[in-house]
């Protein structure tokens, strides 16, 4: 079905010039081993912007940094505010918020003594590493110990779009439907933690979570799952000890 | 949708380069789209053709390329990864085959502009 790149190439080479006559082609780098290639990937580019986010905010300014990402309602900002109340009241916290619309999730952060900077995506379904870059400028990184950046609600693009954070945390709950996981692999795939929310809930709603964990392992292997209760703060503990505390403990 | 900054890029590159031959018209973007993505090769297609109007790329056609997904593992093991059954979309499968161990992807979630066909000038770059 599909034919490895290389070979359709070099017939394309043919095709064109069989059916158009003599063309100057320009031909971009584009083996995978060559790593000028890289160069030329659009999605590359993006991935390279979050990087120097990574750069700039983890390893020179020495804020821990951890994105969750998950549907409107997943639980996202409850999280957020579940972990922001058990942090030390000496550590300074920031989030970044993305909304299509609105500021709700900023004043509800805010009303937990973060720092908030509320980025409107308008048209954008995501964030992407150049928003998030224009959004890192407003803070004081000197003094932040901790930035959260919250997604867009969506299950979908982030996936192509890592942010520059030391982890990317899906957040799905037990309302989703326990085919959640089924339906957005790739966005799985894209991430370094998941978590169940609404365990609370799990058996009203009728999701197994046991056999969300099972498609959790099969679609990421070596995922960590973690099964909260945002709302009355059950789970979070475990959550909160798994996530990256010291900036430097990693190198690249 | 988010296929439309990609385009942009991609009618970007396109433009430049096309520039850089002293060619006055593109009659050809091919591109490689990876298949562990979600960029829709129909949406993209559209978006390019909307960025590209009144450029020199306005005519040209535009053809995709799916790419495969390619892998790596610590274990030495290296190679295109079986797909997982039973999704709605094609997802490769990251366990190692030799060892069980998560996979690294080397290809498949690239999106670039692989090449451009422009009218033949003296510039033979
Ligand atoms: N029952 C229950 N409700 C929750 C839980 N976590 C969040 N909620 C509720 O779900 C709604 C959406 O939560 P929110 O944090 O705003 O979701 P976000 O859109 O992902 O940021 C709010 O009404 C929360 O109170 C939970 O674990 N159990
Ligand atoms: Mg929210
Ligand atoms: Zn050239
Ligand atoms: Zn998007
Ligand atoms: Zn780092
Ligand atoms: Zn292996």
């Amino acid at each position: 079905m599909h034919m490895h790149t290389h070979r359709l190439e070099r017939s394309m080479d043919r095709l064109v010039t069989d059916l158009l006559g003599p063309l100057s082609l320009h031909r971009f780098g584009h083996s995978h081993d060559d790593g000028a290639a890289d160069e030329d990937d659009v999605l590359e580019q993006f991935r390279k912007q979050a990087r120097n986010v990574h750069e700039e905010v983890v390893h020179d300014h020495d804020v821990s940094c951890v994105e969750f990402l998950g549907s409107t309602g997943s639980g996202k900002t409850t999280l957020v505010e579940r972990l922001v109340e058990r942090a030390p009241p000496e550590e300074t916290i920031g989030a970044i918020v993305g909304d299509v619309a609105g500021d709700d999730d900023a004043s509800r952060l805010e009303a937990h003594g973060v720092e908030v900077v509320n980025v409107n995506t308008g048209k954008e379904c995501h964030l992407d590493g150049s928003l998030v870059a224009d959004a890192v400028a407003e803070f004081d990184l000197d003094s932040l110990d901790r930035l959260y950046v919250e997604n867009v609600g969506n299950m979908v693009c982030p996936a192509d779009f890592p942010l520059g954070a030391q982890a990317r945390v899906l957040v799905v709950s037990t309302t989703e439907g326990d085919d959640v996981v089924r339906k957005h692999p790739l966005l799985f795939q894209a991430c370094d933690a998941a978590v169940v929310n609404k365990a609370d809930i799990a058996d009203a709603v009728g999701a197994d979570t046991d056999s969300m964990r099972d498609d959790i392992d099969e679609i990421a292997p070596e995922m960590p799952v973690f099964e909260t209760n945002a709302r009355d703060g059950v789970g979070i503990d475990a959550l909160s000890s798994s996530l990256p505390d010291t900036p430097h403990a990693h190198t690249h | 949708m988010h296929e439309l900054s990609i385009a942009r890029s991609l009618v970007e590159q396109a433009v430049d380069a096309a520039a850089d031959h002293g060619a006055e018209r593109i009659d050809r973007l091919e591109l490689e789209i990876g298949e562990a993505t979600h960029l829709n090769p129909d949406q993209l297609t559209f978006c390019v053709e909307t960025v590209a109007a009144e450029t020199p790329a306005a005519e040209a056609d535009i053809a995709v390329t799916s790419v495969s997904p390619e892998g790596v593992c610590d274990c030495g093991w290296s190679g295109r990864p079986a797909e997982i059954q039973d999704l709605p979309m094609a997802v490769p499968d990251l366990r190692c085959p030799e060892c069980d161990s998560r996979l690294e992807l080397t290809a498949g979630t690239e999106c670039r502009l692989a090449r451009i066909s422009v009218p033949e000038t003296d510039d033979t770059t």
